[in-house]
């Protein structure tokens, strides 16, 4: 419900730069859809600034969101068009490619994030949720309107949604991974109905289908496939039982419910594989 | 239900455990806050206010004719030039908030240095007090940059102050932690909500870990890895996701690959499996060294190196790990609610703007009136000026004001409508319960998003006090992802950077809602996370990275630790000796004990 005063989360698009010129392609997206209030502002002003100025104060903050609306929209459109001549140059695509400036994949992936960045920024200034999943439709995720990605850092490609799913707290939903000097992108799809914890982590080209459950603080292995109805948990995730909470009446027997945590602890540790250090 | 949680939580305690009161100077912080936002503001403002009144108003807003706009030069000029300005202005916006951060830091290294050592926190001392202001200071720049516009100027911003040492190359995602006392390399990648921790709580009238993270070259750590204070991460050690390292740790690098909580090295063979890759990828993953020359100049030679393109295929071992699964039988059904998902179903509807949209209005009326009085008083264009930070800084303050009071009237209307209540419920459209659920969500959720977004986040306990949460202002959770119902927190509890504390969790179709209930003095550590029902007991702390289990019991006065949270040990940490710390070598296995001096000043030392 609230995210953390550091944070953003919401639409993630990496920090990466690999050459500063992109920023130009930044300035540009900023410069160019200012303008938008720039008009709205101009039209008001002469409307009301000297004739009405009690209906001026009474319609300003209305104004300020209607700017607020009309600026991302505006944004989004010039991005779409970046977005797509961008795409003309070098068409994004899945591999593993070396994180360095000389790789074509790299740079663009890059220039991709570089862009994408404003408008995911100005639609998640406010917690409107249905902004950002405009942001991700156009961006090119398949996501619909019923799904939360508000909470967790969801990438911006490469990924495709189902209906009904719960992206949680703080969980990281990536197409696109750096590991040492491999740069690895594959496409996720997580199908209707799946739960996602919080604290998570899902690897590129991890394929959730339906109804399955990704618990707390767990990690998926690139290219993992979760069978249909199970709850997957552990690091890397492994099948832990049948997620039978969508079949109906469990009311109350969800609600007493105690557990014996030694027990369980058993049953997590060959999840979770741990080890004892030799102590000296 | 109530009493029977207080009577089993107020069990214990040890009473004869020193405890000094800690009083954070929250006047003295205050005053920083004020300097840095007001100071920083004064010169773009005098800026803006100069283009605007003498250029744009003239000749852009005055211009009756839309045609002319375009037609005209100085129209023209004005339309083009003001987003650049906007733009200028917000940077030196910036680097005064970063210049009067570098002084303050100066002040207070040269008062109390930041050292590597264990400071008590149970004791007032000059280093302690030091080590508060700082940590305060950086908040506010931090969010300015991390937050804002511009966030590859993060890394210009630490080396300018001089809080952390960032080599060139080096790329940060947004995280809780990552702004002080640490060393890192060049051409490294910390990924998102990957943080390196140099100061860690053990307990609330423990110690304060505060020692220096060093990061090599070349490093990688993926994402959502958390890293304790004095460790030591060499070049070319690549971390996978959620891989966390203990306190003083060292890896040892060399191109191995880290995994798992606590991080271990883990060996090729499952590094394919784990990321899909073929050992002609790890053999190219080597070439590092040639790697950070390319950096340095991206020339044309470097097309030599070939790139991949093929689309891998799963792993045969993968394949075979999951046959293995598979044999498993599972006989019984379990309907055991052992596992922990979240609570973030926060779909707003267009049909909530019905909502909001009164809301902001309203509030931003008075905003709006309250600034037109003072254009009406303050004729003087120099005046305007000088005191328009300050009026900003508390219409800001009044437009949440005006967010708390109306969204506080339709909260208790719709209370009134339907009482909210703990139990389950069906997580579908229909469902009353779940939607009047959604509802207060929702209507929360904006107070709570302007509340953490403002200049004074840890402000944000009004905001749920003002929802009906019991807790005081002695507790922080600012840093948390925090349901705003059903909680309660006692005196002094602290909540770490990233945990998340849910009251409603959704399983399957269903919604569960249960009260989460911490205790005086309990801890939570960082990224942990908390599920509904959820008991901490007086004096508790839950350990980094851990999660709790539906309705799970903590016991008063202990630590609990892991996935799920287990009873470790009693928590002694103010009883402890702080001389000695475990140095693990992640690679060899092993650990050993170190002395290492105190930190904190000399005349103290006795009530150690």
């Amino acid at each position: 419900m609230s995210v953390p005063a550091y944070l953003k989360a919401g639409p993630f698009t990496s920090n990466v730069l690999v050459k500063k010129k992109y920023l130009i392609f930044y300035l540009f997206q900023i410069w160019i859809s200012i303008f938008v209030i720039q008009f709205e502002f101009w039209w008001y002003w002469n409307l009301l600034y000297y004739n009405k100025f009690i209906h001026f104060i009474i319609f300003l903050p209305l104004l300020i969101f209607v700017i607020y609306i009309s600026l991302l929209f505006v944004s989004l459109f010039f991005t779409k068009i970046l977005l797509i001549i961008v795409n003309l140059f070098h068409k994004p695509r899945e591999g593993v490619f070396l994180r360095t400036p000389s790789n074509k994949d790299y740079r663009y992936w890059s220039i991709r994030n570089t862009i994408k960045k404003w408008p995911a920024w100005i639609a998640h200034k406010f917690p409107l949720p249905f902004l950002d999943n405009i942001c991700f439709k156009l961006f090119g995720v398949k996501t619909q309107f019923s799904n939360s990605l508000f909470e967790g850092w969801v990438d911006t490609e490469f990924i495709e949604f189902g209906k009904n799913v719960v992206v949680g707290q703080a969980s990281v939903i990536q197409s696109a991974v750096i590991i040492g000097n491999l740069f690895i992108i594959r496409k996720t799809i997580i199908e209707d109905n799946v739960r996602i914890g919080a604290h998570s982590v899902v690897m590129p080209g991890t394929h959730m289908k339906k109804d399955s459950v990704l618990a707390a603080s767990s990690l998926t292995t690139v290219g993992q496939e979760l069978e249909e109805g199970w709850v997957y948990l552990g690091a890397p995730a492994k099948k832990y039982k049948r997620d039978v909470f969508f079949e109906d009446g469990l009311e109350e027997i969800i609600a007493e419910q105690e557990h014996d945590i030694e027990e369980l602890r058993k049953k997590y540790k060959e999840l979770y594989t741990r080890r004892k250090d030799k102590q000296v | 239900m109530e009493s029977k949680k207080n009577s089993k939580a107020s069990k214990s305690l040890k009473p004869e455990v020193f405890r000094e009161e800690m009083s954070y100077s929250l006047i003295l912080s205050f005053m920083i806050l004020l300097t840095n936002y007001l100071g920083s503001f004064l010169v773009p403002i005098a800026v803006f206010m100069l283009y605007f009144f003498l250029y744009f108003l003239p000749n852009f807003l005055e211009i009756s004719n839309f045609i002319a706009i375009f037609t005209e030069i100085e129209p023209l000029m004005a339309l083009l030039t003001m987003p650049l300005v906007l733009i200028v202005c917000y940077l030196i916006r910036l680097y005064f908030i970063a210049l009067i951060t570098r002084v303050i830091w100066a002040y207070t290294e040269s008062k109390s240095p930041s050292k590597n050592g264990i400071i008590p926190r149970n004791i007032k001392s000059k280093t302690e007090k030091f080590y508060h202001i700082r940590s305060f200071l950086m908040k506010y720049p931090k969010n300015m940059f991390v937050k804002g516009l511009f966030p590859w100027l993060s890394n210009w911003l630490y080396n300018y102050i001089g809080s952390m040492v960032i080599g060139k190359g080096t790329s940060f995602e947004e995280s809780v932690g990552n702004e002080k006392f640490a060393i890192v390399g060049k051409n490294c990648y910390i990924g998102v909500n990957s943080t390196l921790a140099t100061h860690l709580i053990d307990g609330v009238w423990g110690n304060i870990s505060y020692f220096q993270i060093q990061v090599g070259d070349n490093i990688t750590i993926a994402g959502s890895n958390q890293i304790a204070p004095g460790t030591m991460i060499h070049s070319n050690s690549y971390l996978l996701p959620l891989a966390s390292a203990t306190k003083h740790s060292v890896v040892k690098g060399d191109h191995h690959y880290y995994f798992g909580i606590p991080l271990r090295k883990i060996f090729d063979k499952k590094v394919m499996n784990y990321l899909g890759l073929t050992p002609e990828d790890l053999e190219q993953n080597k070439i590092s060294l040639e790697n950070i020359e390319v950096m340095k100049k991206p020339n044309k030679e470097n097309k030599k190196i070939k790139k991949k393109q093929e689309k891998k295929e799963v792993d045969s071992t993968q394949l075979k790990l999951n046959e293995q699964i598979n044999e498993i039988e599972y006989e019984n059904v379990d309907y055991n609610l052992d596992f922990t998902t979240s609570s973030a179903i926060s779909r707003i509807n267009i049909k909530f703007l019905a909502v909001y949209l009164p809301i902001f209005w309203i509030s931003g009326l008075q905003v709006a009136v309250l600034f037109y009085t003072y254009t009406f008083f303050v004729k003087n264009l120099i005046m305007f000026t000088f005191f328009l930070p300050f009026i900003l800084f508390v219409l800001y303050f009044i437009f949440i004001l005006g967010c708390f009071l109306y969204s506080k009237l339709f909260l208790i209307l719709v209370n009134l409508l339907h009482k909210p209540k703990e139990g389950t419920f069906l997580a579908e459209i229909g469902d009353t319960d779940y939607e009047f659920w959604m509802l207060r969500t929702e209507l929360k959720k904006i107070v709570l998003w302007l509340m953490r977004n403002c200049p004074i986040p840890w402000a944000d306990v009004l905001a749920f006090k003002w929802f009906g949460i019991k807790m005081d202002f002695s507790s922080y959770l600012y840093d948390a992802w925090c349901d705003g119902e059903f909680l309660y927190l006692g005196r002094k509890v602290v909540v770490g950077q990233g945990a998340t504390l849910m009251s409603s969790m959704v399983i399957g179709k269903y919604l569960v809602i249960s009260k989460i209930f911490l205790d005086d003095y309990a801890l939570i550590g960082g990224h942990s996370t908390i599920a509904p029902g959820t008991i901490v007991g007086r004096d508790t702390m839950i350990g980094a990275i851990s999660t709790t289990t539906y309705n799970q019991i903590l016991e008063p006065g202990f630590i609990y630790i892991g996935i799920p949270a287990i009873k470790l040990k009693p928590n002694k940490y103010a009883e402890s000796r702080r001389d000695i710390i475990v140095k693990k070598d992640v690679d060899k296995e092993i650990k050993f004990d170190i002395q290492h001096e105190v930190n904190i000043e000399e005349d103290k030392k006795e009530k150690l």
